[in-house]
């Protein structure tokens, strides 16, 4: 190993990606295990769905204050809560 | 007989969501006997989620009945959440059961949260570190307990509660990878030690509603961005009306109970 190798140099994206998932479960303002992130050519983009609009919002907020030079792209949607139409019945 | 359940889990409950579930749960007496939550009721697991939970899901006017989640650990509070959930008058599983009266007959639940640790074949072993071996053992201990409990149960149906998953069929859509964080086999293997006809989950967000056990129990993952919608209504029974019924590993729910 050379020893400009060793420091310096910015974060490969996977190892960003790793961060960002990690971020999206222990940052007690997010404690999202549902959340996927995808690499896409210069952009991660999220997605997955969360109980509230407020919890969206908040994931894009920590993220982008934590990485704000990564380009990030969300469709993270806000799961239903109606009562169910149909059944299924178990014999 | 037969006796209808409702169910739910992973509904992650904090102020911010506090009233989205109830007009739905208001609904609940005329499809349902019992409502049950498959953990993950909090984020973080404190006392004051605890709190929301007990607002949208307590004084329903059928019984409730759940296991904790691994988000319900993350504050060490769980005595306190369960004393809050229980003041609601929730019946909170761990290792036990709990028999109720329906119309069709005596219902008995069996609950724990189960742990990881993967399916037959590709799972964690009871050999090494300490750590691995304590990992392996928390689940083992878990699986027994629930056996344990299912067997306890003088009931006419007996139905199983867990948060972690007791098989892989209903992981479908989450990685492979991650298989062993979501539920384990020995869970499994409790719940066909007992005459279950239905075991219920929640953990695996991404995961797929319908899977049976290795014994032919049907595994039913009710994480609310599964079944996206408040609850899911499973009517189980022996006097059903055959030209509803969906078969094992069938395609999709049938009509409602109009």
């Amino acid at each position: 190993m050379t020893s400009d190798q060793a420091g310096g140099a910015a974060p490969p994206d996977e190892y960003v990606e790793a961060e960002i998932q990690r971020l999206l479960t222990e940052d007690p303002a997010v404690a999202e295990q549902g959340i996927t992130v995808i690499r896409r050519e210069d952009t991660l983009v999220l997605y997955g769905e969360v109980e509230s609009a407020h919890r969206r919002e908040e994931i894009l907020r920590r993220v982008a204050e934590r990485f704000p030079d990564v380009p990030i792209s969300s469709d993270i949607g806000v799961i239903r809560a109606q009562a169910p139409t149909e059944i299924e019945q178990l014999p | 007989m037969v006796i209808r359940i409702a169910a739910v889990g992973d509904v992650h409950l904090d102020e911010d969501v506090v009233g989205r579930f109830r007009p739905a749960l208001e609904e609940l007496p005329e499809c349902a006997d019992v409502l049950l939550l498959a953990g993950d009721l909090t984020r973080h697991g404190t006392e004051a989620e605890a709190r929301c939970v007990a607002q949208e899901f307590g004084g329903l006017a059928v019984p409730v009945v759940t296991v904790l989640g691994n988000h319900d650990h993350q504050c060490d509070q769980v005595p306190q959440v369960v004393k809050v959930l229980e003041d609601a008058g929730i019946t909170v599983l761990e290792g036990d059961g709990v028999v109720l009266d329906c119309a069709g007959g005596r219902l008995g639940i069996a609950g724990v949260k189960g742990f990881g640790g993967g399916f037959a074949g590709r799972c964690a072993s009871d050999f090494g570190e300490p750590e691995m071996k304590s990992f392996v053992r928390t689940t083992n201990e878990s699986a027994e307990r629930l056996g344990a409990a299912l067997r306890s149960l003088d009931c006419d149906m007996l139905v199983a509660l867990t948060h972690y998953s007791p098989v892989p069929d209903t992981l479908v859509g989450e990685p492979l990878e991650i298989y062993p964080f979501l539920g384990s086999y020995q869970l499994g293997q409790a719940i066909d030690s007992a005459p279950t006809a239905l075991a219920v989950h929640g953990h695996a967000h991404a995961g797929t509603e319908r899977g049976t056990t290795p014994g032919g129990v049907r595994v039913r993952n009710v994480a609310h961005p599964v079944i996206k919608q408040a609850y899911s209504v499973f009517h189980v029974g022996d006097q059903l009306d055959t030209d509803q019924v969906s078969p094992i590993g069938g395609s999709g729910s049938q009509r409602s109970w109009s």
